[in-house]
């Protein structure tokens, strides 16, 4: 019971840890491009 | 998902989902949409980048507010057979986690509003959150029946900030979209609580039909719709907006008064017979969609 607890704890941080780090990729991608439109760069 | 009856639930760390739900995502697809319409006619177009952050901004901004919302209600919730299965009273989340996502989700929104567009529109984010998390869930609504009528201002909102964001100052259209979803907002939960009425009673929040009864709501749910239709036709009578907006709102609020009129008339008070509640309900939420859809279209379409 123990170990199965224990397995489903593990499955939900890897689960959160994925989507945080697909939010923060998005983000970073997100200021690279906010970045752009407000320094006005055209290409 | 592993379908395992655990010793303790509240143990484990939060699900995503259940981070995800504590937003309400179905709020906020209207507040998001009323949002986008703000900013897609104002005269000022922003770089779609820009545009698609302020959005962003808002829905996240909503999220904080849905968040919060949970995070404070959490023992009413669990009186409500609509809320109880919520992640907080239903256990799957613990109340210190709401706190921290909801307060970090609200400000991350306005810093970075603030960054990507304009700090008028920053501040008129912080607000929004800041009234409907305040003056609407802590202060009026377990408070008052006025709570719809005052708190309506935090979702009238989203358009307003959407015209900021682009133009970076006040004018009388997005104003005058704000008083639409404000004079909006009673008939439109008054008709929802008239159905479940004995949820809000169960659960002690003053709602106007547990508070002013049946007859007395229904009154009042129609005489909020003539300054809703008013304020609906009024950018076209001002000039503002072109002839299809003028027409369709004209027409979309007569259909919207004639259902109010219908609920006005109604005596019914056992859910099963609330037709007309149900009608309006449901037809208030197509009424808003629509409104804002022919918005947008009258500023784009040449003729």
């Amino acid at each position: 019971m123990v170990k199965a607890e224990d397995e489903i704890i593990r499955k939900r941080q890897r689960d959160r840890a994925r989507i945080m780090a697909l939010l923060l990729g998005g983000f970073v991608i997100l200021l690279f491009f906010i970045t752009i439109a407000k320094t006005g760069m055209n290409w | 998902m592993p379908t395992l009856e655990l010793s303790n639930p509240a143990a484990l760390p939060a699900d995503w989902r259940d981070f995800l739900a504590l937003t309400k995502p179905r709020v906020m697809s209207l507040v998001v949409f009323s949002g986008l319409c703000g900013l897609l006619v104002a005269p000022v177009q922003l770089p779609i980048v820009l545009s698609f952050t302020a959005i962003l901004c808002i829905a996240l901004g909503a999220g904080a507010c849905g968040a919060l919302n949970q995070w404070y209600e959490i023992d009413v919730d669990a009186k409500m057979r609509r809320t109880a299965k919520r992640p907080l009273p239903a256990g799957r989340m613990d109340r210190q986690s709401a706190l921290h996502f909801g307060v970090g989700l609200g400000a991350f929104s306005v810093l970075l509003m603030g960054l990507a567009t304009n700090w008028l529109a920053a501040l008129f984010l912080a607000v929004s959150i800041l009234f409907y998390v305040l003056v609407y869930t802590v202060w009026l609504k377990p408070r008052t029946a006025q709570n719809i009528v005052i708190g309506g201002a935090a979702g009238a909102f989203p358009p307003l900030i959407g015209w900021v964001a682009a133009t970076g100052q006040i004018a009388t259209l997005p104003l005058l979209l704000f008083a639409i979803i404000f004079l909006w907002t009673p008939p439109h939960f008054w008709a929802l609580s008239l159905f479940v009425r004995s949820d809000y009673a169960a659960a002690g929040i003053p709602m106007m039909p547990v508070v002013a009864g049946f007859e007395s709501t229904r009154r009042q749910i129609f005489l909020y719709s003539l300054p809703m239709a008013a304020a609906a036709v009024a950018p076209w009578l001002l000039g503002l907006t072109g002839a299809i907006y003028g027409i369709s709102a004209a027409i979309l609020s007569f259909v919207f008064l004639v259902l109010a009129g219908r609920v006005a008339t109604n005596r019914a008070t056992e859910p099963s017979e609330m037709d007309a509640e149900k009608h309006l309900f449901a037809y208030s939420v197509f009424y808003l969609f629509a409104l804002f859809a022919v918005l947008v279209a009258d500023r784009f379409l040449p003729w």
